[in-house]
């Protein structure tokens, strides 16, 4: 009886296991179809469910699979362990939290503009490499670095990664990861506030717009600290319904004869105007600007990001881009540079990010309540993370070619008239016309769509096209343009203020070891003189974007995409030193492959940046064109100047390139020398993880 | 419903905690303390020191 009792309890797993079997190989068969599709598809434009489909099939299959077997067979997760959440509990920073509530968190943390702003940009090559890089690159890569690096974190307590550097590494390693993020913060800092500086040029909508959000981001940190303390999320939905209050606000000043020409900025007053902003963002108490706009910032980005699903599941435009274009021989007008390796420099935040090891190393670890956690919140996040690179790849598509390149294609390529820009962009094969972007630039309330380069205009046109599509048509598609410009420019500001801070902490970090006054953070002088410096020093690669003829985007998101990448390469060091030091040397591979496929891109793409013949792509190459026509006379008089600073920008750029590239170097050869060593048995395999301890949290529940 | 119930209470829970409303509840609970708009004060303070010394995410 008790076998017969056992036999028929047995039956429903069998059965259970066998539909899973099924389901699991009908997900295979729809990823395998669906990544068909859209890479074999030719000359018809593709409807962006493909896309999608293919995505989330080929992320379910990811995360059952090649997360679990990290988990299992790597990590070994086990909690029977305590977490540092657990042991460690305070109520602040150590705190053990719903698995599926940390997720948001730290996919709210890890979402910034790179995701977004990425793809658009390397949908110059056509909707397919990118698309096929967001997916396969997240999948294989950048879930696996964060999902390591938050094991690793979580095993150390919750310790950062330049600790985790110095640890397993050495102290070379640690002080070498601190100095690569700095540098990293200042060129990312640039490169994010040019994105907002092209989006705001010439748009008195769009201008006064971002305006308002500071003193509403004022009144929200008065309202919080005096008026009802605590109440975060009151405060935020009345600082949202200002924001878009604003926004109607904006479309008034854009058709007023008085304000629209205070409104109307140039590229340079926006950049000066975004240099004072950070500076004195930065100095002023952390809640009066910076918190208040934090929380408003994270709240109307998770809601855009929600939206933007919505809308492209209940849309599913076509793809107007075709799979690949003329511009994958390396001539693109937004950036110069082949598709490998550039393609896979631009997309970096989609599909592998050395900034998200500084997130998973950071506040995540801290809250984790059970070992078993970090597969969702680790790798599942970044998968999130990568659709979200997916659904601004489709935004960016779903325009017509010929005015995708209209907005993103800088004067000193296409031709500074709008007459020569349709005519150069129609010559490529992708026809448009200077009626039909007047007509698209008085649909979103803006004078004119033409070099708006940087990818956020361009964004913003895909987003509200699908907005509008959604509800309310062409009637409503100015204000869906500027809603979109509005939360892209929100958390773009957002980190630059918070990057200024935090790179001042860093400076003062590293300067108070030269001398100890620097490094106190109470110090006034030193206070102003470390923000001076890290305002400096991301304000002058603006100021060398904004004055860029071929377009700043041309030389400061490579040079960004190879710093984030780098910065991922140092991640994966860490990663594989700690899975050799806990001899799972047969499953190096995990973190192997990726560092392996990290330095081969960033390298040769760093290698082209510099020494490459071609001036739009190599900056040395640019450096010897600009002094040939000085010499030969070319450029005279006033030009002269101007050229000679261009010069020196170059220098200046290859110089930082080659920085990225030694300290990398040396992050490499040091982790290698130590993975030798233990192999080789000449070294001792010690890892630096907490002890055991045993979780009351799991005793209790079992 | 219940599901859609759950759904409603973890959107809610999690909106707190990125609100830092839900750790300024710890705080208090942790140190047996009420809330007053100093106590928050003395809260935010330091809970944006600490905040605001990490990177963001590009």
């Amino acid at each position: 009886m008790a076998n017969a009792t056992s036999t028929q309890v047995a039956a429903p797993p069998r059965f259970k296991t066998i539909l899973g079997y099924l389901l699991w190989a009908v997900v295979a068969i729809a990823a395998a179809l669906c990544l068909a599709a859209i890479a074999l598809n030719r000359g018809e434009r593709i409807n962006s469910a493909w896309l999608v489909l293919a995505a989330a099939c080929t992320y379910a299959l990811g995360y059952r699979f090649y997360a679990k077997f990290i988990a299992a067979r790597v990590m070994a997760l086990d909690n029977q362990r305590a977490t540092p959440a657990e042991r460690l509990e305070n109520g602040h920073d150590f705190e053990p939290t719903n698995k599926w509530i940390l997720f948001g968190h730290h996919f709210a943390a890890i979402a910034g503009p790179g995701p977004l702003v990425g793809p658009v940009l390397a949908a110059q090559f056509g909707y397919l490499p990118g698309t096929l890089w967001i997916i396969a690159g997240a999948v294989l890569g950048g879930a696996v670095q964060d999902f390591v690096i938050l094991f690793a974190s979580m095993r150390r307590d919750g310790k950062s990664l330049g600790q985790m550097a110095r640890e397993e590494i050495g102290k070379l390693g640690g002080f070498v990861a601190l100095l690569t993020v700095l540098l990293i913060m200042i060129i990312l800092l640039a490169v994010v506030a040019l994105v907002v500086v092209n989006a705001l040029a010439g748009s008195p909508w769009g201008t006064f717009t971002i305006a308002a959000t500071m003193p509403i981001a004022v009144f929200m940190g008065w309202y919080l600290r005096y008026r009802r303390p605590g109440k975060v999320l009151e405060c935020s939905v009345i600082g949202f319904l200002l924001v878009v209050a604003a926004i109607f606000g904006g479309q008034w000043v854009a058709q007023s004869s008085v304000w629209a020409p205070v409104f109307t900025l140039s590229t340079v007053a926006l950049a000066f105007c975004i240099i004072t902003y950070g500076f004195l963002a930065s100095a002023l108490p952390v809640w009066l600007l910076l918190a208040p706009r934090d929380y408003l910032s994270t709240f109307v980005k998770l809601g855009v990001i929600f939206l933007l699903a919505v809308g492209i599941i209940f849309v599913r435009p076509e793809l107007e881009l075709p799979a690949f274009t003329r511009f994958t021989d390396g001539t693109g007008p937004i950036f110069a540079g082949k598709i490998f390796p550039f393609c896979f420099i631009t997309i970096a935040c989609g599909a592998i990010s050395g900034f998200h090891s500084l997130i998973s190393s950071g506040t995540t670890p801290k809250m984790i309540a059970k070992e078993q956690h970090a597969w969702p919140v680790g790798y599942g996040s970044m998968l999130l993370e990568s659709f979200v690179a997916v659904m601004a790849m489709i935004a960016a598509c779903v325009m017509h070619p010929g005015v995708y390149f209209a907005v993103n294609s800088p004067a000193g390529i296409v031709g500074a008239t709008p007459a020569a820009a349709v005519a150069t962009i129609s010559s490529w094969g992708f026809p448009v016309s200077v009626a039909e972007m007047q007509e698209l630039a008085r649909g979103v309330g803006e004078r004119t769509l033409f070099y708006r380069t940087g990818g956020a205009p361009s964004l913003a046109l895909g987003m509200a096209h699908i907005f509008a599509r959604s509800g309310g048509g062409q009637a409503v598609i100015g204000f869906w343009y500027h809603f979109a410009i509005m939360f892209e420019a929100l958390f773009i500001l957002t980190i630059i203020d918070a990057g200024t801070r935090v790179g001042r902490f860093m400076l003062q970090d590293l300067l108070g070891h030269v001398h100890p006054a620097l490094g106190r953070t109470s110090w006034m002088p030193g206070v102003i003189a470390t923000s001076c410096a890290v305002v400096l020093g991301w304000g002058y690669f603006l100021y060398q974007g904004v004055r860029d003829p071929l377009g700043g985007i041309n030389s400061l998101w490579p040079l960004f995409g190879i710093a984030n990448q780098l910065l991922a390469a140092i991640a994966l060091c860490v990663a594989t030193t700690i899975l050799v030091k806990m001899h799972r040397t047969r499953y190096v591979w995990i973190t192997g492959l990726p560092l392996v496929w990290l330095v081969t891109v960033t390298f040769t793409a760093a290698w082209q940046k510099i020494f490459s013949p071609m001036p739009r792509i190599g900056f040395l190459a640019q450096v010897d064109q600009l002094q040939a026509a000085l010499r030969s006379g070319t450029i005279t008089g006033a030009q002269i100047g101007p050229t000679q600073t261009l010069i020196f920008n170059a220098r200046l750029d290859a110089v930082l390139c080659g920085v990225f590239l030694v300290l990398v170097a040396v992050i490499l050869v040091d982790s290698a020398r130590i993975w030798a060593g233990i192999l080789r048995g000449t070294r001792e395999s010690s890892v630096a993880e907490a002890p055991f301890v045993l979780s009351r949290l799991e005793a209790e529940q079992t | 419903m219940k599901k859609v119930l759950a759904l409603r209470v973890l959107i809610v829970t999690l909106l707190r905690e990125l609100a830092d409303e839900n750790a300024y509840r710890r705080h208090l609970t942790a140190h047996g303390l009420v809330h007053s708009s100093e106590e928050w004060r003395k809260f935010a303070d330091e809970r944006f020191r600490t905040k605001y010394m990490r990177a963001k995410c590009c």
